[in-house]
C-alpha cells in the first residue's frame, strides 16, 4: 500500500483559497443559466424567485465554495453577475 | 531427431572417449576409478577409456586434446565432478581440439556419488558405472550445435528516477550509451529527495542528490521522460520495444519555475511530496529542487475541465506564456537493448495496526513524515511540531519494525534501513533540541554497515534510551494528546508504561504497487516478499532471470542509499557489458520446430513462460523467437506430437539415459529428474556437504523440471524402475519464471493415472529443492528407500504393463 494522505496540511490555515463575495443583479438576468452551468465549484443554483424579466435568476447556494475565478462574470451575456474578492474569515 | 539426422549420425562412426577422474582421493577414495574406466571401455561406441588423477588439470586437458586428434574422437565423456562446476572447462578443451562443445558430456560421480556414498565402495563403484553408462548412451546421441547471435541495441531504458535510477542512467550515459529515464512522478529524485539527512554521515540528502538530478537533466545522452508510465514492453534481450505514455504537464518547457502561477492559483490540495503535511496548488512543482523544474498542472484539481477554460489566473500570471491547456497525452515508442528496473519501494501504511493508533492519534507519525517535519525546506520549516498543537515535543518515542519482521502484518522480512534511520533521526532531534528525552523501542538493533556501529554508540552516549520490546499498545491522553506506550521490556522482564509527546513509527519498506505491472510486462520473477528476484543471489545479484534486464535499488530488496547506488553502478556496468559487446550468444538449448508433426494446437504457446513462441493458426505455423527463449524445454514436454525437439535435451537423449539406468536391477532403483538450477544444484550441495543417502538413485539432469515430459516418467516405470522422483525449484522461485507449475500439473496428472490403474502412486514423488537444500534432497531419497524396498515384483510388472506404450517412443 502506498503512502496514505489523511492529515490536514500544517499550513492549511495560511494558504487558503481566495474567498468571493457574489453579487447578482437579479433584474438584469434573463435566465439563461450559463453561470449555474459553468461554475466549476457549483456555487450557484436556480432560485424560485421571478424577476422583472419574468425568469428565475440564480442564487448563491454556497458562497464559501467560491474561489473567485470570475467565470460567471465572463460568461454572463447580460452583465448580471460579478464577484469581488473579500478577506477570508475561517475559510473553507 | 529427424530421419535425415539419424542417417547422418550413422554415416559418421561414433567414437567416444571416456575419462574417469580420481580427483585425488575425492572420487578415488570411495570409487574404484580404474574399474569404472575398464567398464566404460566395454560400452558401445567407446574407443578409449582412461582414468586420470586430475582431469581438469592442464595435463589432463592436454591428454583429452591429444586423444581427440589421435583417436579421432567425436564425443567426449568426463566422469568427474558436477557439470555445474567444470562443464565449461571441458567444453573449452573440446573446442580447442576442434570438437563442437555440444558433443561433450559429463557424468557426475563426485557430488552425486563418491561424496554421498563415502562408506560403501562397492555400491558407489556400481553407481559410478551406471552414471558413466548413462552419460555414454546420451553422448552417442549428442548433436553439434552452433550458438546463434543476437545484436544488442546500444541504448538503455531505466525505469524509475530515484537515486538508483539516476545513478544507473548517469553511469550508462557517461559510458557513452543513450539512456531513456522514465519516471512516473513530475520530478526525479524519489525517496532520497524526501529524506532530510542520510546515515551514517549525516549528509544533507537533497544537497548531495540535487547535483546528480541536475546532471541527469542536462546530460546529452539522457532523454528524461518524467510524468510518464510504461504501457507495454515487447521483444527480448538486445531488442526491446517499449511503449511509454507521457502525460501532459500543461506547462511547456518555456517555464522558468518563477512560481507566479502557483501564487494566484485558487485551488489547493495536500502535497504528496510532503506526505500531505503541506499544501500545494493545482499548478505546482513538487519541491524546490525538482528536475525538470517545469511546473505541472493537476487537472483533477484544476477548475478547468476538458474543453472549458473557466479560470485563467495562471495563464495571466505567466509572463513566458508557458501554460497550454491543449496539451495531449503522448505515446512514445522506444527501442532499447537493455532495461534497468529501479522502481524503488513504497512505505508501509501503519494504519493497519490498530493498536498503534496511526490515523487516529494526530501525534503518531511515520518516519517518512518525520523526515519532512525535520527538513528545513519542509512544511514546518525544520521544526519537529506535534500536529495536534504545533508544539515541539519534550519526549519522543520511536517504535521499530512497524511493518517489518512481523508475520502478523504479512511482512516477515527486515526492511534493512529503519534501525539506522531511527538512530539518525534520534541524533537529529538531539542536535536541534538537546533536552529532548528520546526512547527507541526495538526488537534488535541492526547496525551492520560501515560506520553504523559508531553512530549507534553516539546515540547511546547522547542519552537516547533503547528499550527492547515493542509496545503492545499506544494509548492517547484525550486532553493533552500525549501518548502512553505500554509494553514489556524483554531484557528486564518488566512492564513499561511511558508517556511521550510524540510517537514516530519506523515504518518498513514494501514493494511498489506498480511491481505487478512491471513484473508482467518484463516477465520477471519475485521473491516471496514481493520484491524482484535476481538471477543468482550471490553471483548475479543485479541480473534478472530474463536476459538484458537488471535491477537497481529497492525494487530488488529494501536497501539504503549507498547500497542502491552501488547496485545501480553494478547494473549499469552489467548492461554496459552487453551493449559494448554489441551481441549476445544464445546457448543452443532452444527448440527446433518440426513442421510436419505440428498441428498448430498452441499448447506450447500457452506453457512458454517467455512468450517466445508465436502461433499462426491460419497458416498452421509457429515461430520460435530464439532470443527470447531461455531453453527450459517446457514446450517440448507439453507438445503431444513431438513437433518440438529440445536441442541438447532431446527426447531420445533423455530416454537413452533412462534406458541405461534401468538396464540392470531397475526394480531397486530410483530414477530422479533434477532441474539444473535448483534441485540438481541441491543434490550437488548434498555432495559438497558430504550428506550420505542411499546409493539407489540415478539422477538425470534437465534444464528445468518443466522439461520432464510424462512419457519420461512412464518410460522409467515401463522399464521396471521401482520409483521415480521429479524435483525442481520451489514454486514461485523457478529459474524459468513459472515453468515448474507445469511440472506440478503433469505430476498430478500422472498420480491420477497411477491411482486409476491401481498402482501405488507413492512410487512417483515430487519435491521442490532449492540449491541450498542438500539435506532436503538427501532426506527425500532416504524417505523413498522404504518405498523402493516395499515394491513387489507384481507391482513392477503391473507398472510395466500399464505404461507399456511408453516403450514405443
Amino acid at each position: 500500500m502506498p503512502v496514505r494522505i489523511w492529515r490536514k496540511p500544517l499550513d492549511a490555515e495560511k494558504a487558503k483559497p481566495p474567498c468571493g463575495e457574489i453579487h447578482i443583479l437579479k433584474d438584469l438576468c434573463k435566465g439563461c443559466g450559463y453561470c449555474i452551468e459553468f461554475c466549476p465549484r457549483d456555487v450557484l443554483e436556480k432560485s424560485e424567485e421571478i424577476n422583472k424579466r419574468g425568469v428565475h435568476p440564480p442564487r448563491v447556494a454556497d458562497e464559501s465554495r467560491c474561489v473567485v475565478c470570475s467565470f460567471c462574470t465572463a460568461v454572463c451575456p447580460d452583465f448580471a453577475i460579478f464577484v469581488i474578492e473579500k478577506p477570508c474569515e475561517g475559510g473553507r | 531427431m529427424s530421419e535425415k539426422d539419424v542417417s547422418k549420425a550413422e554415416a559418421e562412426e561414433i567414437r567416444i572417449g571416456v575419462y574417469v577422474c580420481h580427483c585425488g582421493l575425492n572420487i578415488a577414495g570411495s570409487v574404484d576409478c580404474a574399474e569404472v574406466a575398464e567398464f566404460a571401455s566395454t560400452l558401445p561406441h567407446v574407443v578409449l577409456a582412461k582414468d586420470l588423477r586430475y582431469t581438469c588439470s592442464d595435463q589432463g586437458q592436454e591428454i583429452i586434446k591429444q586423444d581427440i586428434k589421435e583417436h579421432r574422437l567425436n564425443r567426449v565423456v568426463v566422469a568427474s565432478c558436477s557439470p555445474r562446476l567444470h562443464e565449461p572447462t571441458f567444453r573449452k578443451v573440446c573446442e580447442e581440439a576442434g570438437l563442437n562443445k555440444y558433443l561433450f558430456e559429463m557424468a557426475n560421480i563426485r557430488e552425486h556419488c563418491s561424496w554421498v556414498h563415502l562408506y560403501n565402495r562397492k555400491a558407489a563403484t556400481e553407481k559410478a558405472k551406471d552414471l558413466v553408462k548413462m552419460a555414454v548412451m546420451r553422448a552417442a546421441l549428442l548433436q553439434p550445435a552452433v550458438e546463434s547471435e543476437v545484436p544488442i541495441r546500444p541504448e538503455a531504458l531505466v525505469i524509475g528516477g530515484g537515486v538508483a535510477g539516476i545513478q544507473a542512467a548517469l553511469d550508462l550515459a557517461d559510458t557513452g550509451y543513450h539512456v531513456y529515464l522514465v519516471e512516473k512522478e513530475p520530478s526525479i529524485g524519489g525517496r532520497m529527495a524526501q529524506i532530510d539527512k542520510t546515515f551514517p554521515t549525516m549528509d544533507c540528502s537533497i544537497c548531495i542528490l540535487a547535483p546528480k538530478m541536475s546532471d541527469v537533466g542536462h546530460h546529452p545522452n539522457i532523454t528524461l521522460l518524467t510524468y510518464s508510465e510504461i504501457l507495454d514492453v515487447k521483444g527480448y534481450i538486445g531488442n526491446f520495444k517499449v511503449k511509454v505514455l507521457k502525460k501532459p504537464r500543461y506547462v511547456t518547457s518555456d517555464c522558468t519555475a518563477c512560481g507566479e502561477c502557483a501564487k494566484v492559483c485558487p485551488m489547493i490540495a495536500p502535497n504528496e511530496f510532503d506526505v500531505g503535511l503541506a499544501i500545494r496548488h493545482a499548478i505546482y512543482t513538487p519541491f524546490a529542487q525538482a528536475v525538470p523544474s517545469t511546473y505541472v498542472i493537476d487537472r483533477e484539481l484544476c477548475l478547468n475541465k476538458e474543453g472549458v477554460i473557466v479560470c485563467d489566473k495562471c495563464t495571466k500570471a505567466c509572463e513566458r506564456q508557458a501554460i497550454n491547456f491543449e496539451m495531449k497525452p503522448e505515446e512514445i515508442e522506444l527501442e532499447v537493448g537493455t532495461i534497468i528496473v529501479a522502481i524503488g519501494a513504497d512505505v508501509f501504511d501503519p494504519s493497519i495496526i490498530p493498536q498503534y493508533g496511526y490515523g487516529r492519534y494526530p501525534n503518531v507519525i511515520t518516519s517518512l513524515e518525520f523526515e519532512r517535519l525535520i527538513n528545513a525546506g519542509g512544511p514546518s520549516g525544520g521544526k519537529l511540531l506535534r500536529p495536534s498543537d504545533m508544539q515541539i515535543p519534550k519526549t519522543v518515542a520511536f517504535v521499530q519494525c512497524v511493518g517489518s519482521r512481523s508475520e502478523k502484518t504479512g511482512k516477515p522480512y527486515c526492511s534493512n534501513v529503519c534501525c539506522m534511520n531511527t538512530i539518525k533521526d534520534a541524533l537529529l532531534i538531539k542536535e536541534h533540541w538537546p533536552e529532548t528525552q528520546i526512547y527507541v523501542f526495538y526488537v534488535d538493533i541492526r547496525a551492520f554497515g560501515k560506520g553504523f556501529e559508531d553512530l549507534y554508540r553516539r546515540a547511546r552516549k547522547e542519552g537516547v534510551i533503547f528499550i527492547r520490546g515493542l509496545p503492545a499498545e499506544i494509548v492517547e491522553d484525550k486532553q493533552t494528546r500525549d501518548l502512553w506506550l505500554i509494553g514489556e521490556n524483554t531484557l528486564q522482564k518488566k512492564l513499561y508504561r511511558i508517556r511521550v509527546g510524540m510517537v514516530i513509527l519506523s515504518v518498513g519498506l514494501e514493494p511498489r504497487k506498480e511491481t505487478d505491472l512491471i513484473q508482467r510486462l518484463l516477465t520477471l520473477s519475485r521473491s516471496k516478499d514481493g520484491f524482484f528476484m535476481e538471477a543468482h543471489p550471490k553471483l548475479r545479484p543485479v541480473d534478472a532471470a530474463t536476459g538484458g534486464i537488471f535491477f537497481a535499488g529497492c525494487a530488488e530488496s529494501p536497501k539504503d542509499i549507498k547500497d542502491s547506488v552501488t547496485q545501480a553502478s553494478a547494473a549499469a556496468a552489467r548492461a554496459g557489458i552487453l551493449m559494448a559487446k554489441g551481441k549476445v550468444t544464445v546457448e543452443a538449448l532452444t527448440p527446433i520446430w518440426i513442421p510436419e508433426k505440428c498441428q498448430a494446437c498452441g499448447l506450447c504457446v500457452k506453457v512458454c513462460p517467455y512468450n517466445a513462441i508465436k502461433l499462426d493458426k491460419e497458416r498452421k505455423k509457429i515461430e520460435i523467437i530464439e532470443a527470447a527463449c531461455a531453453g527450459c524445454g517446457t514446450c517440448g514436454a507439453e507438445c503431444p506430437f513431438g513437433a518440438l525437439v529440445m536441442r541438447h535435451f532431446t527426447d531420445e537423449q533423455i530416454i537413452a539415459q533412462i534406458d541405461a539406468a534401468t538396464e540392470v536391477d531397475a526394480d531397486k532403483k530410483i530414477i530422479a529428474f533434477c532441474c539444473n538450477w535448483c534441485s540438481y544444484a541441491g543434490a550437488d550441495f548434498a555432495g559438497v556437504s558430504r550428506i550420505q543417502y542411499p546409493e539407489n538413485v540415478r539422477i538425470i539432469r534437465t534444464m528445468c523440471s518443466g522439461r520432464v515430459a510424462p512419457k519420461f516418467v512412464e518410460r522409467a516405470f515401463a522399464r521396471g524402475a521401482a520409483a521415480v522422483l521429479v524435483s525442481g525449484c520451489h514454486l514461485g522461485d523457478c529459474h524459468y519464471i513459472n515453468a515448474n507449475y507445469q511440472t506440478k500439473k503433469r505430476v498430478e496428472r500422472l498420480w491420477k493415472k497411477m491411482e486409476k490403474a491401481g498402482l501405488n502412486k507413492e512410487r512417483l514423488q515430487l519435491v521442490w529443492v532449492s540449491a541450498a537444500e542438500g539435506e532436503k534432497f538427501a532426506a527425500k531419497i532416504r524417505e523413498m528407500q522404504p518405498i523402493v524396498e516395499s515394491v513387489t515384483p507384481e507391482e513392477i510388472e503391473k507398472a510395466k504393463e500399464v505404461f507399456q506404450k511408453a516403450l514405443e517412443l
